[in-house]
């Protein structure tokens, strides 16, 4: 199999398994949404043709079985409940699991799965429901071959070009050709019926299944036009139609359009039938087509290829500059502001295609919430907020899963059950937000719920038991410095019975990932009325702008991000505030830091005056002090390998123009 | 009387096979071609009511042969011949003036029913 297709066989099955998770939440919402099941519908349709064209049997034949059940749902023959809705979810998650095993090893191997139950399960669904509704069905077939219902969805422009033309003499005929059983060429066939028409005078305003799907033979033995035409008698038009080889049957009729109030789509509706078929099958409305903009797929691999030469250019550059200046030569200037420019462009645009809405991660968590909340059994309103929010692609891989946790843990031990909170005086129906927006050069990713909250008494007690703290060192601590407590790791797992346990599973994990890509987690929490945890993320991970400072002989880069300001102060405004060195700024108090004193370098010398940078970590300033400034430059962040993972103090390593290296300094460790 | 037939096809077998299925079926062949130049010359020749068409032959090709067929004769009436697979060679062969098209391995009733289709 050609290793092209099976790539965007793979994306795209993705892409409608995420659909088809979407549509059933719609419909587990509400039972009756038609919309929800068409599309539902539509989307295992296509899923079946592109497993049945790649030759993935398993996943063709449970498509199928899917598709059939919702068949019967659209034809109103089968109701909606919980249990079919569970059980279309299985379907979906083995859909899935055998993708997952055809993107590991090229076959849809299900280890620990009965495939063929969960298939005779779905046959069971459609076969019971068919028998009981077998006398109704019959019945209402007789009634259709006297009052047929077209199910052609037509939109307003081709209702009007409908209504016009009669208005002028001509005729509007619905048409269904019918080809004959082993009809070879379908699509020859129905270019004849086309080719037919035209000969006759007539012109097709509008066609089911589309007319490239008939092109490609994408129908079964059946299709629907609808005609306008001048003085030519449905008898006429059918005579010449049926005069085509392999031909079955034409049922023409006129068309006549009505408004649909419920739902507001128009739907064609014959008047009378000549015809002496059988009930017609419905065909299936063609399914929208999602994307607004045009795409291009591109390997992830190649962005990265991209982004890395797109490094090494913005190091070159700094190179030429460096020399340049240090030759003092002043007749490149103008050509070197215009390279600048230009990369700085470049850079850019590289960034913005690396860039994926959060949404490609946030969309799967609908899902995980509702088999949560049904397994706990609680209530959740679960919303999700600025899903458009563009991220790094890599940030969006990794994110995934701290989200996970931080969603998993707001539903399980934040959200009270539904007892506690009515006897709280609180709505039954829990609320779990997940909200992205900018904030500068920042995303934040929030997990917000209003459930129990989390008792920071009860955080500093287990923190003092286990160790981490004495108590009186506690004493001044902040909320947010308390909270943090909870990024230990196998912090308060210990003790089941306590209100914050399970807070702290994965809760270091989450801190790892966040740290790992340049980011921080903060947690606000009030007891009684919920938990906010924040994930701050730089925009982009490849290149940053970075003011470099020097310590001794050493230069190290400090992310613009993370700046607030520089100054310069004097050795004696330094104050001793508990224990700790801080400087008071425009009345503010800013505890500082030595730079060589973090990193324990050996410095002796302290000049009068000092130069300090301000950091900003969510919304506290720390001050980092350091020998001198050197001045702001774009950096291309490489990793320092795993050798150094457990360096907290930096997040990478940069070259710099002149060839020399820089450490990253990772500031939310630092302070 | 018996509708007048000219098979075209580079294959003996074929011909002789369709042949069969027509003869028997109460039409008369007068006349057998191999390639689209032999069909064009014999068109002119015998007038033949109905034509069925090969479509992948040497010299001509059988969608070349039905143009020239038609512009001597805008009223001929012919029948593609074509393989599983030549979906698009006989579109284009109906947008060139083809009346009907069957289908190999021929079925007799299709073959028949195009026959009579055809007029």
């Amino acid at each position: 199999m050609n290793e092209q297709y099976f790539s965007i066989f793979i994306d795209e099955t993705k892409e409608y398994l995420q659909a088809l998770n979407d549509s059933l939440l719609k419909l587990e919402r509400n039972k009756e949404d038609i919309e929800a099941v068409n599309e539902t519908f539509r989307a295992l349709h296509t899923l079946k043709g592109m497993a049945g064209t790649m030759g993935f049997d398993s996943m063709t034949k449970l498509c199928h079985k899917m598709e059939q059940v919702l068949d019967m749902v659209r034809s109103g023959n089968l109701k909606i409940d919980d249990t079919l809705l569970d059980k279309l979810f299985l379907g979906i998650d083995v859909l899935d699991k055998i993708l997952k095993s055809i993107i590991e090893s090229g076959n849809e191997s299900l280890k620990d799965f009965d495939l063929d139950e969960l298939i005779a399960s779905f046959s069971q669904v459609s076969e019971q429901r068919k028998e009981v509704n077998k006398p109704e069905e019959a019945e209402s077939k007789t009634e259709e071959s006297h009052t047929f219902q077209g199910k052609l969805e037509i939109d307003d422009s081709v209702k009007r070009v409908i209504e016009s033309a009669v208005s002028k003499g001509f005729e509007a005929y619905y048409l269904k050709v019918i080809l004959e059983e082993g009809t070879v060429f379908k699509a020859v066939r129905a270019y004849m019926v086309f080719q037919k028409i035209e000969q006759i005078g007539g012109e097709i305003l509008l066609c089911s299944p589309p007319v490239e799907e008939l092109e490609e033979e994408k129908f079964d033995r059946d299709f629907e036009i609808i005609i306008v035409v001048r003085d030519k008698k449905k008898e006429e038009v059918r005579d010449a139609l049926m005069s085509i080889s392999e031909i079955e049957n034409v049922v023409i009729q006129n068309a006549k359009v009505k408004q649909m109030s419920s739902d507001g789509v128009n739907k064609v509706y014959a008047e009378k039938a000549i015809a002496k078929t059988g009930s017609p099958e419905k065909p299936e409305p063609k399914a929208k087509k999602r994307r607004l903009t045009q795409t291009v797929r591109v390997d992830i691999d190649k962005l990265d290829t991209l982004m890395n030469l797109m490094g090494e250019l913005v190091i070159s550059r700094s190179r030429i500059i460096d020399t340049l200046k240090r030759y003092n030569i002043k007749d490149v200037d103008e050509s070197l502001s215009q390279l600048s420019r230009i990369t700085l462009d470049l850079q850019n645009i590289v960034m913005k295609v690396r860039m994926v809405p959060v949404a490609f991660v946030f969309n799967r968590f609908p899902r995980m919430v509702r088999d949560l909340s049904k397994q706990l059994g609680k209530e959740i309103n679960f919303v999700i907020k600025g899903e458009e929010t563009e991220l790094d692609r890599t940030f969006v891989e990794e994110i995934g899963e701290p989200l996970l946790h931080l969603i998993r843990n707001a539903i399980d031990h934040g959200i009270e059950s539904k007892e506690e909170r009515l006897a709280l005086g609180k709505p039954p129906t829990g609320n779990v937000v997940l909200s992205a927006h900018h904030e500068g050069n920042n995303v934040v990713i929030e997990v917000q719920d209003d459930g129990r909250g989390i008792d920071k008494n009860d955080v500093l007690k287990h923190a003092i038991e286990r160790g981490l703290v004495t108590e009186s060192e506690a004493a001044g601590y902040s909320d947010e410095k308390i909270f943090e407590f909870l990024f230990t790791p196998g912090f308060s797992t210990k003790d089941e019975a306590s209100e914050v346990s399970g807070r702290g599973v994965g809760m270091d994990v989450v801190k790892n990932v966040v740290g790992s890509l340049n980011g921080n987690v903060s947690i606000e929490s009030l007891p009684g009325k919920g938990t906010t945890v924040s994930i701050r993320l730089p925009l982009t991970l490849a290149i940053i702008q970075a003011l470099l400072v020097r310590v001794k002989s050493l230069v190290y880069a400090i992310p613009i991000a993370n700046i607030d300001s520089t100054l310069s102060i004097s050795h004696d405004e330094i104050q001793n505030i508990q224990d700790r060195e801080v400087i008071v700024i425009r009345g503010e108090i800013i505890p500082i830091t030595k730079l060589w004193e973090t990193l324990q370098i050996p410095h002796n010398k302290v000049g009068e005056s000092m130069n300090v940078v301000i950091v900003k970590v969510g919304n506290k300033k720390h001050g980092i002090i350091v020998d001198a400034l050197i001045g702001q430059e774009d950096i291309v962040i490489k990793s320092l390998g795993k050798l150094f993972l457990d360096v907290k103090e930096f997040s990478g390593g940069a070259i710099l123009g002149d060839g020399s290296i820089a450490l990253i300094l990772n500031v939310t460790n630092i302070i | 009387m018996a509708k007048s037939l000219l098979i075209v096809d580079d294959a003996a077998f074929m011909r002789m096979l369709l042949k069969d299925i027509i003869s028997k079926a109460g039409y008369e062949v007068v006349g057998e071609a191999a390639n689209g130049v032999d069909a064009v010359e014999k068109y002119k020749e015998l007038k033949p009511d109905v034509v069925t068409m090969d479509i992948t032959m040497p010299e001509m090709n059988g969608i070349e042969a039905i143009k020239k067929i038609k512009e001597i004769d805008p009223n001929a009436k012919i029948i593609v011949c074509s393989a599983m697979g030549q979906q698009a060679m006989v579109v284009e062969a109906i947008q060139a003036g083809a009346k009907d098209f069957i289908v190999k391995p021929f079925q007799h009733s299709r073959v028949i029913e195009a026959l009579q289709k055809v007029g």
